[in-house]
């Protein structure tokens, strides 16, 4: 019997038990269907962060965190740390990464937290922080007008995300707000570059001469030079590292030793030519601009290497590594992203191999049931001239078939499904104003895997019943009530 | 050529438990070509055992069977399954159709069994439904045909790979006595056109009809002619 009417007739053998072969057909429907969304969702996700990174020159980049820790991937955007074990990012260390081998260059990042707002026509907006990084290359932006933030800048010069512009009217223009000037207001409590320290007043009986009298927000001005793409991480004001760095300055009037003998000498000359009795001179107080830097302190929020290659990205981590600082390549940082889809898909996963195992059963117990029933049909087949390996194949063929429909149906409800779950990634992202669409896909190769693992699925399950009935006596089965 | 049969001291045992039951004993018995056999004997004498042995359905435990230069006794299940789609027609008394397919799907299996090419299949079976007068009735499934009708059906599918031997096995036994005159004659009919016909039979009367009448009783034949 040739292979083409194997299948007709089996077919026709299922058709014959309709509502028995479809309960069978609709188990191993719920077991692919939970296996092809499981599949299209973590293959279409990976191939999605794939793209997005391999597109921006991700994979060619490694985050370096003062953090050993990177169970959460640190974007640089937390300002510095302040962590006892940690290894402070400063410049030798940049030198240190930039000298591994396959590395070739680091940008240094650096956040400045102290501003809460940028005003452009009197319209005054929301901000987090204002990044700055070395302009060097390594990390970019995708620019919707003017230019980007570059290695010869120096203060005053931003570059503002789209979303910013959109709301202060300029979407679709953004070309019109280059060169455009916005203010950046400091928290109160800002005293860095910009900020005019007030002399501190002569120490007020019963009052501690540390306490500095409550400050005002300082307003930087700035140029916007560039609107760069809000798509991926909206919200951001980006300035010259250098300014930045400067951003992070604490300038405070302190007494210094210098300061105190100079009181000193003053306060003994004042009484030198003082009659007997108390010498209470007025209280003059000299005090000395001191500059600090956060930076000095606690180092650089970030650094950003390069490598030359992706494949040499994991090597060039490692490496980074042993200099005592965290690092990630965007292997893992594509692995964390991934997190919320493999729980998913092993919540699904799961379900569709219980079901394809109940399913099996399924097929086993439908197949049992068919031998039964048509063991004089058997008897008959066998009578007619069917061989022993003829009415194997039937049977096999026709459990084949029970995980070859449930196999389709269920990639096909997979499809729909996919298709409703795009629909609603498609909205969180753009809630999210990542610019994607139809994230989850349904390659071909993932069809054919989940209809071919029904299919051997289901002849498996099939083999047991098949044997069994091919091994019937003829005369028996032809007897047989 | 058409086929002879040869058995030689053909020996079929059935083991019940602990008991041991020879169904056939030492049968001897050479079918000529053409020749119309009867078998007769009392139920359980191992008249149908020696027509299955005959048909490729049973095999011999020991002795030989001899077809076409085939020992029967000795082939393995691809031979047999062969020899029974091309050289042997089983009719049953319960006629065993198909209830599901039509009575042309059901003389086109043994067709689709034997690998005959697609495109002639549906002609040969046709031929061979028309050959049993049921030229009208092809597109009915068995539950839409009388019983007369349904073991014509039966007849042709045994026709359907031109045997040279028939073997049917109580052909009459689930028909009205007007019917059974019907279903013989016409077998009788295939026989005079050349086929070896070999019936299993209670009935004396179709037994008288044969060339030969062989008689079991508790495995061993006795023959007289018909």
């Amino acid at each position: 019997m040739g292979l083409l009417d194997l299948i007709l007739t089996a077919l026709r053998n299922l058709r014959r038990q309709k509502l028995r072969s479809a309960l069978t057909i609709f188990a191993v429907v719920i077991g692919a269907t939970s296996v092809t969304i499981m599949l299209a969702l973590v293959t279409g996700a990976k191939d999605f962060f794939f793209k997005q990174f391999s597109a921006n020159g991700t994979l060619q980049q490694i985050a370096i965190s003062s953090q050993t820790d990177l169970s959460k991937f640190d974007d640089g955007n937390n300002g510095g740390n302040n962590c006892d074990s940690c290894i402070k990012l400063t410049d030798a260390l940049a030198a240190k990464v930039a000298a591994v081998p396959h590395v070739t260059g680091v940008a240094r990042r650096l956040g400045a937290g102290a501003f809460e707002a940028i005003t452009y026509g009197g319209q005054k907006l929301r901000l987090n922080q204002i990044e700055g990084y070395d302009a060097n290359g390594i990390l970019s932006n995708t620019l919707l007008a003017g230019r980007d933030i570059s290695a010869t800048d120096q203060d005053g010069v931003i570059t503002v995300t789209s979303d910013y512009a959109d709301k202060w009217g300029f979407k679709g223009k953004y070309g019109d707000l280059v060169g455009k000037s916005v203010d950046l207001t400091s928290r109160t409590w800002y005293q860095g570059v910009g900020f005019t320290p007030a002399t501190p007043a002569p120490p007020q009986p019963g009052q501690n001469n540390q306490q500095q009298p409550q400050q005002q927000p300082t307003v930087l001005k700035a140029t916007i030079v560039g609107v760069t793409d809000g798509g991926d991480h909206g919200e951001t004001v980006r300035a010259p590292l250098s300014w930045v760095i400067a951003m992070n300055e604490q300038q405070m009037y302190q007494m210094t030793d210098a300061d105190r003998k100079l009181n000193e000498a003053e306060q003994q000359a004042a009484c030198r030519n003082h009659g007997p009795g108390p010498c209470n001179p007025p209280a003059t107080q000299h005090y000395t601009l001191v500059v600090t830097n956060f930076v000095d302190q606690n180092g650089y929020s970030a650094f950003t290497a390069k490598v030359d290659d992706p494949v040499h990205a994991a090597a060039a981590t490692a490496a980074i590594k042993r200099l005592g600082v965290g690092a990630a390549d965007a292997q893992s940082l594509i692995q964390s992203q991934l997190r919320i889809f493999n729980i998913i898909s092993y919540v699904l996963g799961g379900i569709g191999a219980i079901s394809l195992a109940v399913a099996a059963i399924g097929v086993i117990n439908t197949m049992v049931m068919a031998i039964l029933e048509r063991t004089r049909e058997i008897g008959v087949l066998r009578a007619c001239g069917a061989t022993r390996a003829t009415i194997r194949r039937l049977f096999t063929i026709e459990a084949g078939l029970l995980g070859f429909l449930g196999g389709v149906i269920g990639v096909s409800c997979g499809y729909g499904l996919t298709i409703v779950a795009n629909i609603i990634i498609n909205r969180q992202l753009t809630g999210q104003s990542i610019k994607a669409s139809n994230i989850i896909g349904l390659p071909l190769w993932l069809i054919a895997a989940v209809v071919g693992t029904t299919t051997v699925i289901g002849m498996l399950a099939g083999l047991y019943p098949a044997f069994r009935a091919a091994r019937l006596n003829p005369v028996e089965a032809l007897r047989y009530e | 050529m058409p086929t002879a049969v040869e058995l030689h001291n053909v020996t079929r045992v059935y083991k019940m438990g602990d008991e041991i039951l020879k169904a056939l004993d030492g049968i001897n018995l050479a079918i000529k070509p053409g020749e119309f056999v009867a078998i007769t004997g009392p139920s359980g004498s191992g008249k149908s055992t020696l027509a299955n042995i005959i048909g490729g359905l049973d095999v011999a435990n020991s002795g030989s069977v001899m077809v076409d230069g085939l020992d029967l006794a000795a082939a393995h299940d691809k031979e047999l399954s062969r020899y029974r789609n091309h050289t042997i027609g089983f009719v049953f008394q319960s006629f065993n159709l198909q209830p599901t397919a039509t009575a042309l799907e059901n003389v086109m299996m043994p067709l689709v069994l034997g690998r005959l090419p697609r495109g002639q299949r549906r002609a040969r079976a046709e031929a061979c439904l028309k050959a049993v007068g049921l030229g009208e009735r092809m597109k009915h499934k068995p539950t839409e045909l009388s019983g007369g009708q349904r073991q014509r059906v039966a007849i042709a599918r045994a026709l359907a790979n031109q045997p040279s031997i028939i073997i049917a096995d109580e052909p009459t036994g689930n028909l009205d006595s007007e019917r059974g005159k019907e279903i013989m004659a016409l077998l009788h009919d295939l026989n005079k056109q050349g086929i070896t016909l070999i019936i299993i039979t209670h009935d004396q009367e179709i037994a008288k009809m044969a060339d030969r009448i062989l008689y079991i009783k508790d495995g061993r034949m006795t023959e007289r002619r018909g």
